[in-house]
């Protein structure tokens, strides 16, 4: 399967403002079934782009733009390939727990079991626990994370704007109510408390026309990943009561939303700041391969190399006639 | 000294004629100056010969000039209470404090070792975490630490040191043998005090410092240039700043004297910009572009693009300009995780793990409740030690064990059983003392010592440090803030 992705960010600012320095974790990973084909990131007003890769393996890019702006818009166009996906099974047997063992807990995973910033354990979070009979489970670990995805998505309404991205979980827990950083958040902070690693992944959805998401198709999504030793990362999506398959992009993973936001800024000058963001994930068709790209080849009239021809020469001399 | 042992306890300035030891009280803890038999120690028999022939006024005129002179090139530091900072001199001491060859030989290779260590463990740490596999640390020490900076993970720094500039402070304990009381590996600040004390000192003994062959240390600024050049790849130019959080931090002084003693520029994070991952300055003639930063502010404020976001004292784009290569940075950032209460317990264990070598310097005795032996020994022991929970700080969760009563140590003693991988303990240790002026006399006043290491392809200590003092009688506190005072430190060259 084949998607384009588009994903405009703009910031309008009430004022003119200087030195925007900016950081963007949009570049969809590639790595298991997902595989980026092609990625162009552009800026407006346009900047030299810069990239690195973080300690979670997330392409990072970042700019800077020095002269007054009142207006910064980041866009960027994927072309992603998710190889058919292979579901993980109904559930795991009771001996998945004993499998968790020094290494698998311990080694890349410490962090992704200890409480973060946006994933805490709180008093609401407790109360929730305890009403909705989440204590760690007795049953095999697939099965009991299916049950808090199931439960998650059926506790909470989708409701844009209620939250913010960087509220905490309690906003969501009292309000019954938030978006798909909230849920995922919470299901972190629960996966966490039974001793699972849990990471967050930030990333795009593919809605199918007919499909009945909760998230909205014009936005970036977020879900969560559990780490099973029989199986590795398996993808929970609270928020669609589903698992992560061929319709999930993941752009960047990380303990929680602090770490891998689409993009992290500062701006010099007194403004308030207006954000928009749209995003469009289509089906598309495979990009032509080099081979098919360049498949018109012209014979070329080279004379054979004469024995006596250095082969630098001879190669250098093939340049030149194309 | 036993006669003056049986004196009263309030004795009136001395009176002409009089010594001016002749009130000086020698109690349990090593004095710097006199053997216990009240014989005074070779290394300070010209210094007690000379104060021996000058009249008590003449002392006081020159700890009164001494004074003066700090006042005058504005050698002050800032004490923050109740909204009110107050600019106060750092009280200097007219009396050295002297090191002989052989105990500074011994704290030069013990510091040189310790530095060693600690950023083979930094580097360890940010990229294999070996030591955490071998189990010699525990994840959560490091991991859970807020100076540990995942953002470090996999960077390399230059000639792998991470650590740049050490304060390092050390006590001497009863039986007079220096130990590491604490590493101090982010911002160490006291320098600019060793420098101007040095200065002050020597010219109200010019003589006496000329005969004691005492080693300089005035090259100091010039050694934290070649260390700072060492770690840029910039050969010619090079252009160097030091960062400092601004005019109202306590140590402003300082950072304003070691740029102007390098010939570098003092920088604010709002003189500075970065532009496609470059760092420059402004300057009047337009953007300088900078090669090394000596940063002055802590790692959280560096960068507000990366770090604390609200930081309105460093530079955005700082962090990744570092990343790529552009500028470097001396401290590196997170280092603090190498210098906090549950590390330092392992030191002697990371010399030994990273170097194979047996500490040159010890520890102040240190007992770690997660091993069975120490718990049971720390548990017996409650009223004796000074007991930590390591993962807090500012004394939260820490037991005085000689000050609690019966209750607090049972309730404690529950605390530590329930989750002793949590808890350190120490003995309480009684710093030596020194003999210091106060109130037109000289009295014994507890002293502990930090020298500074710098550390790039190279490791060199500077032979000297800051000698502070805790000025109230009996006072174990030598913080500046705290009432404390410094002395100059004369390293002997034989």
């Amino acid at each position: 399967m084949f998607y384009s992705v588009r994903h405009i960010t703009r910031f309008r600012y009430s004022s003119p403002v200087r030195e925007s320095v900016m950081e963007i974790r949009m570049q969809p990973r590639s790595e298991g079934p997902q595989m980026l084909r092609s990625f162009q990131i552009s800026t407006n007003p346009r900047s030299q782009l810069y990239a690195y890769t973080d300690h979670f393996g997330n392409a990072v890019y970042h700019f800077n733009v020095l002269k007054e702006h009142a207006e910064l818009r980041i866009e960027a166009q994927a072309v992603i390939e998710i190889a058919r996906f292979q579901l993980p099974p109904i559930a795991l047997d009771l001996l998945e727990w004993e499998r968790f063992n020094n290494y698998n807990l311990t080694h890349d995973h410490f962090d992704l079991l200890e409480p973060s910033k946006f994933a805490l354990p709180s008093p609401a979070l407790a109360a929730f626990m305890t009403e909705k009979n989440l204590a760690k489970p007795e049953g095999d670990p697939l099965t009991a994370l299916g049950y808090l995805n199931t439960t998650i998505n059926q506790a909470f309404d989708y409701e844009s704007g209620v939250t913010q991205a960087d509220s905490p979980i309690e906003h969501a827990l009292t309000g019954k109510r938030g978006v798909c950083q909230d849920f995922a958040h919470i299901m972190i902070a629960i996966a966490r408390s039974w001793g699972i690693p849990a990471r967050y992944v930030s990333g795009y959805l593919y809605h199918r026309p007919k499909t009945q998401d909760r998230s909205g198709p014009d936005a970036t999504h977020a879900w969560v990943e559990c780490y099973l030793p029989s199986l590795g990362w398996v993808g929970f999506d609270p928020t669609n009561n589903i698992l992560a398959d061929e319709r999930h992009i993941r752009a960047a993973v990380g303990r929680d939303y602090a770490d891998v936001p689409p993009t992290r800024g500062t701006f010099k000058g007194v403004a308030a700041s207006e954000l928009a963001i749209a995003v469009s994930v289509e089906p598309t068709q495979a990009p032509v391969r080099h081979e098919d790209f360049l498949r018109v080849a012209r014979p070329m009239a080279t004379p054979a190399p004469t024995p006596s021809m250095p082969q630098h020469l001879y190669h250098q001399q093939q340049q030149q006639q194309q | 000294m036993s006669a003056a042992q049986s004196r009263p306890e309030l004795v009136l300035s001395p009176q002409p004629g009089e010594s001016p030891f002749a009130a000086y009280k020698l109690g349990a803890p090593y004095d710097e100056m006199f053997a216990a038999d009240g014989t005074v120690r070779p290394h300070y028999a010209a210094l007690a010969e000379r104060l021996a022939n000058l009249p008590p006024e003449e002392l006081l005129r020159r700890q009164q000039a001494c004074e003066t002179s700090f006042l005058h090139q504005g050698i002050t530091f800032t004490v923050y209470s109740d909204k009110q900072a107050t600019e106060r001199i750092f009280p200097a001491d007219l009396f050295p404090r002297i090191v002989t060859a052989s105990e500074w030989a011994k704290i030069e290779a013990g510091l040189t070792q310790r530095i060693a260590a600690l950023n083979l463990f930094l580097k360890d740490i940010y990229t294999d975490g070996r030591v955490l596999k071998d189990g010699l640390i525990p994840r959560s020490m490091i991991y859970g630490s807020k100076h540990y900076r995942r953002e470090m993970r996999g960077l390399p720094v230059p000639h792998d040191a991470y650590v740049n500039v050490c304060g390092s402070d050390l006590v001497r304990n009863e039986s007079g043998e220096y130990v590491v009381l604490e590493d101090n590996l982010r911002v160490p600040s006291g320098v600019s005090y060793m420098l101007a004390n040095r200065d002050v000192v020597r010219r109200a003994f010019p003589s006496l410092f000329r005969s004691q062959g005492v080693r300089p240390v005035d090259q100091y600024p010039r050694e934290l240039l070649a260390t700072l050049r060492a770690l840029t790849p910039v050969r010619e130019d090079v252009s160097i700043a030091v960062l400092t959080p601004g005019v109202f931090n306590s140590a402003y002084f300082e950072h304003a004297f070691l740029a102007r003693q390098m010939g570098v520029e003092l920088v604010e994070g709002r003189d500075l910009l970065v532009n496609d991952n470059v760092v420059y300055t402004r300057t009047t003639s337009g953007l300088k572009r900078i090669d090394v930063i000596y940063r002055r502010i802590d790692d959280d404020f560096v960068d507000p693009l990366i770090f604390r976001d609200d930081s309105a004292l460093g530079v955005s784009g700082l962090f990744n300009a570092y990343r790529a290569g552009n500028v470097m940075i001396a401290n590196a950032l997170g280092t603090g995780v190498a210098d906090d209460k549950a590390v330092y317990a392992y030191v002697p264990r990371l010399i030994r793990y990273y170097l194979s070598e047996e500490p040159i310097l010890n520890n102040v005795e240190t007992f770690l409740c997660r091993e069975p032996k120490s718990l049971s020994y720390v548990l017996a022991n409650l009223d004796k030690l000074v007991v930590k929970a390591v993962g807090e700080s500012g004394g939260y969760g820490m037991l005085v064990g000689m000050h609690a009563s019966k209750a607090e140590r049972e309730a404690f003693a529950e605390m530590v059983k329930a989750d002793p991988e949590n808890y350190i303990a120490q003995p309480t240790i009684q710093l030596s003392t020194a003999p210091t002026f106060v109130d037109g006399r000289v009295e014994p006043r507890h002293v502990d010592l930090r020298p500074f290491i710098l550390h790039a392809d190279k490791t060199v200590i500077v032979p000297g440090a800051l000698t502070r003092v805790a000025l109230r009688r009996g006072s174990l506190v030598v913080n500046s803030s705290q009432g404390g005072g410094s002395k100059d430190t004369w390293v002997l060259s034989n």
